[in-house]
């Protein structure tokens, strides 16, 4: 195992770089990282120091007060603090992005790795059910789920969105383990009396790295926005646990998105610039992994 | 006792259509290939594209399924014994592809490479491995000094011979080369043609050279066998099958291989041309209603041919 | 090419099968049951349990399913006990809207992604080709509810240019062309805002397939001939790159189930959407299952439309 470790060590320079060297050649892209870089350490930083319960506390001699020294950005409609609920949404949207990223990437590079090295009727059998899961309206389901499971919270919230987001990304690593599995280095594998699952693992999953790495970039902006989407709705995160959506919500009374922009707006340009910067890293990330589209 | 033993070898792949998927119908890719070889020596497999040859090769090492027949390797059935008789096989019967840009995974280092098989068979400490890999490169000509080179930093000849250092690392005694130089210029041809024959003494391989060129194949082989439509037409020695062929398919492979004396120029176009005019006239009486060849009939102690049966 | 049709709908009825089976057990497992908000809570416990036997709601499970799905083919949903009416009934009033909804962001969108994908697509890198790939650079990544909140906040509150809610002005006469403007109206301001989010995949999508198009060998062929560029561009590459737009076309529908629903909520306009968010906050579960399945089967045949263009645009997939 440790001989393994070491060799991954060794030999993985040469892909990094050339995907390091493609962010840092792209302005927009390289800012964007920082950006997204400096927002995490922040946002994770303040909210170790912030007091979570005393902002989420109802405070009835303080509603709807504009910005001020004491609110930088004002209150909400319950007194509360939105710039301490900013900065705690901020993290549990991240978070809970990440989580739901990482765990639908799990889930549908297993199933696509499988699905695509075995091929004929794993194959079909796996399709049928990517196909199923993409034929169900996520939305609503996701919705009903969540007001369909008992002890609602935050682990079960992530599973439920893991449940009905995996099939993109299983199909992506599908079609390419089918094309590459043509390859003869693959057939070598076997004549030299490797097994199935460590192909699988240790020859083909290499070469669909980039492919992975560039799709989950690109999913974790579609699954925050997704997620402060249900909790714009009032489906996602409870209200005692902001999200940058709960934010966003409080502009369904009109009052609100008329005149205290305070409330909303900051969390919605915050989705916004989020959503843009993970996106520019995955674009660049995208030209990285595609020679042609590279800069230099 | 022959080293490899194939009887009546049939692998036939289904053709799926219609609305549920359903096997309409199978392509006799290979249809009823019996040869044997012989420890130390080369047998040619040799025929167009699409004839079966390189199939064969995959149904010896196992990478396509057998649908009848036998393939034994020192005796023993490949087929019976389940996996694990399969498996200590493989340590003996190795490949080399035709293809050196894509048989060597571009993700990794040379000595992630030519290290994967003593990974699966032997346990060899980090120092051990290292050494191994440095000894065989220096075996296939190349410096030890590349082992953490990747292999897009190598040329196409220089693949070859990683993917050469790659099937021997076992100290296999069979090597099926599936047109190991056709990917090659034709001046790398030679030079990788010439280590191949020289690493067969050096470590008394037997090889099963599947190629389309018979100037290759005459350089190389013992023996050559050769193949239309997944079946024989005619199997020999060398000297049999260039100085006495009898199948007329085999002539008519022979006559394409072109002569560099242009002098000579006129004479062999009127010669192939003659040998297609006999082709077309006496195809009827080679090949069967269906076009496939007849069953392989002797006609020397080597030599066989696919003629039509006396009434049958 | 029939097959395929044959082929394609072969799969959607295990599709459908799972999806009711999905959708009822989903129902079975949210809090309550249909008797719940149905009856007078005042009612005696044992009553209760002998009006939910007559119901058949202490069944096994599969035959409350089979049950259910007789009655969900011939149309009948049960009852919504907020609204005290048929399931069906209900949803009839609200589906016309979603679908108007629906097709008139359906239409907006390709006005928009087709004038604007063939000039990013034909003049690339010209200042037009810029700007417009700045649009959809910025409208990829916006949330649609952002997007559609901020055009509410600045064209319905702000400027006071459309309203800011229902999908009719009250009290006009239905029937009159005061009525069918009125509506017209109120859908404009939420479609539009739909459209200009899903419209900026397509307009990508067109504009590379022009600039692909324009490379290959074909049209340097055309050109080579001395057709005229206006020839080139209508006859040649607009043919070729409209193709994968069509295909494009049922995967838009999909994408549109989701959207209407926060449109409808943002906007308050009386759908399906809006009435499947407030019967569900509401547990009013005989409307959330009805909807779902309804959801479901629109999703369905969208995949369906979706894969027939497909086969019909690109013969290679077609199952012989």
């Amino acid at each position: 195992m440790s001989k393994l470790a070491t060799a991954e060590a060794d030999r993985s320079p040469s892909g990094w770089k050339i995907i390091w060297r493609e962010i840092v050649r792209d302005k927009v892209a390289f800012a964007s990282f920082l950006f997204l870089g400096l927002i995490i350490v922040f946002v994770y930083g303040i909210s170790l120091v912030l007091d979570q319960k005393q902002i989420v506390t109802v405070d009835l001699f303080s509603l709807y007060k504009p910005p001020s020294a004491e609110f930088w950005l004002g209150t909400d409609y319950g007194g509360r603090d939105v710039f301490g609920q900013l900065i705690i949404g901020t993290r549990n949207s991240l978070s809970i992005g990440i989580i739901v990223t990482l765990m639908t990437g799990i889930i549908g590079i297993l199933i696509g790795l499988l699905s695509g090295y075995f091929g004929g009727s794993v194959d079909n059998v796996f399709m049928r059910f990517v196909d199923f899961f993409m034929i169900l309206p996520t939305l609503m389901i996701v919705i009903a789920f969540v007001t369909a499971v008992p002890k609602y919270s935050i682990i079960s919230f992530s599973l439920i969105m893991t449940a009905f987001l995996w099939m993109g990304i299983a199909r992506l690593i599908r079609s390419k383990a089918l094309q590459e599995r043509e390859l003869d280095y693959i057939q070598a594998s076997r004549t030299l009396g490797s097994s199935h699952l460590k192909i699988m693992f240790t020859q083909l999953l290499p070469n669909l790295s980039s492919i992975i790495i560039v799709t989950m970039t690109l999913n974790l902006a579609a699954n925050i926005g997704l997620e402060s989407g249900l909790s714009f709705l009032g489906f996602g995160f409870p209200e005692s646990t902001p999200s940058l959506g709960t934010l966003v919500s409080y502009a369904r009374n009109p009052q609100t998105l008329e005149s205290r922009w305070w409330i909303w707006l900051p969390a919605s340009v915050l989705i916004l610039v989020l959503m843009l910067s993970i996106n520019n890293v995955g674009q660049a990330l995208k030209r990285a992994t595609d020679a042609r589209q590279r800069k230099g | 006792m022959a080293l490899l033993d194939i009887k009546d070898l049939k692998v036939h792949f289904p053709i799926r259509g219609g609305l549920f998927g359903r096997a309409v119908g199978e392509v006799k890719a290979v249809d009823g290939v019996s040869l044997s070889i012989e420890q130390g020596s080369t047998y040619g497999l040799v025929g167009e594209s699409g004839s079966g040859k390189t199939t064969t090769g995959r149904a010896i090492i196992g990478l396509n399924a057998i649908t009848s027949g036998r393939v034994m390797f020192e005796g023993k059935d490949l087929n019976e014994g389940g996996k694990r008789s399969l498996l200590n096989a493989r340590r003996d019967v190795q490949m080399i592809f035709q293809d050196p840009y894509s048989s060597l995974n571009p993700k990794k280092r040379v000595i992630d490479i030519v290290a994967e098989p003593l990974r699966n068979f032997e346990r060899l400490s980090a120092q051990e491995e290292k050494r191994r890999v440095r000894e065989l490169l220096e075996q296939v000509g190349l410096s030890a000094e590349t082992i953490y080179k990747y292999p897009h930093e190598f040329s196409g000849g220089q693949r070859q011979r990683i993917g050469i250092a790659r099937a021997i690392a076992l100290k296999p005694k069979l090597i099926i080369a599936d047109e190991p130089v056709s990917a090659l210029d034709v001046s790398v041809q030679a030079q990788v043609l010439n280590f191949m024959q020289d690493i067969q003494k050096e470590l008394n391989l037997t090889y099963l050279f599947i190629s389309h060129d018979l100037g290759i194949i005459r350089h190389m082989c013992d023996h050559i066998g050769i193949m239309y439509k997944g079946r024989h037409v005619e199997q020999g020695t060398t000297s049999d099958i260039f100085h006495n062929p009898q199948h007329i398919y085999t002539k008519r492979l022979l006559a394409a291989i072109p002569d560099i004396d242009p002098t000579e120029r006129e004479k062999q176009r009127q010669f192939r041309a003659a040998v297609k005019a006999e082709y077309d006239q006496a195809y009827r009486d080679y090949f069967d209603e269906e076009g496939l060849a007849y069953s392989l009939r002797p006609i020397s102690s080597t030599h066989l041919v696919a003629l039509p049966g006396k009434g049958g | 090419m029939w097959k395929t049709i044959v082929r394609r709908i072969f799969i959607m009825i295990p599709q459908l099968f799972l999806l009711s089976i999905l959708v009822f057990l989903l129902a079975k497992a949210m809090p309550g049951d249909a008797l719940t908000g149905l009856v007078d809570p005042s009612l005696d416990p044992a009553a209760l349990e002998a009006q939910r036997e007559r119901l058949g709601l202490n069944d096994p499970w599969h035959v409350q399913y089979w049950n259910w799905m007789i009655h969900a083919l011939q149309g009948d949903f049960g009852q919504s006990f907020r609204f005290k009416m048929p399931v069906s009934e209900l949803i009839g009033q609200r589906i016309f809207n979603t679908i108007w909804l629906s097709v008139a962001t359906l239409i907006l969108t390709y006005l928009i992604a087709i004038p604007l994908g063939i000039t990013s697509g034909r003049y690339n890198d010209t200042w037009a080709d810029r700007l417009i790939t700045g649009y959809t650079y910025l409208g990829f990544a916006a949330p649609l509810f952002i997007f559609g909140l901020v055009m509410l906040w600045l064209f319905g509150f702000h400027f006071d240019w459309f309203p800011t809610g229902g999908s009719v002005k009250p009290g006009v006469e239905p029937g009159t062309a005061a009525y069918v403007f009125s509506k017209i109206y109120h859908l404009l301001l939420p479609a539009l805002s739909m459209a200009l989010i899903t419209t900026v995949t397509t307009v990508q999508l067109l504009r590379s397939e022009i600039i692909d198009t324009k490379q290959r060998d074909f049209i340097l062929t055309a050109r080579a001939k001395g057709a005229s560029e206006s020839r080139v561009y209508n006859r040649h590459i607009l043919r070729n790159s409209l193709l994968p737009i069509a295909a494009f076309f049922g995967y838009e529908i999909t994408g549109l189930i989701g959207g209407t629903v926060f449109i409808e909520s943002i906007f308050s306009y009386p759908g399906m959407g809006q009435l499947f968010l407030s019967s569900i906050s509401l547990r009013d579960f005989s409307v959330v299952t009805a909807l779902v399945l309804l959801y479901g089967l629109a999703s369905i045949l969208g995949a369906l439309i979706s894969d027939l263009i497909l086969s019909i645009v690109d013969p290679r997939i077609r199952i012989k």
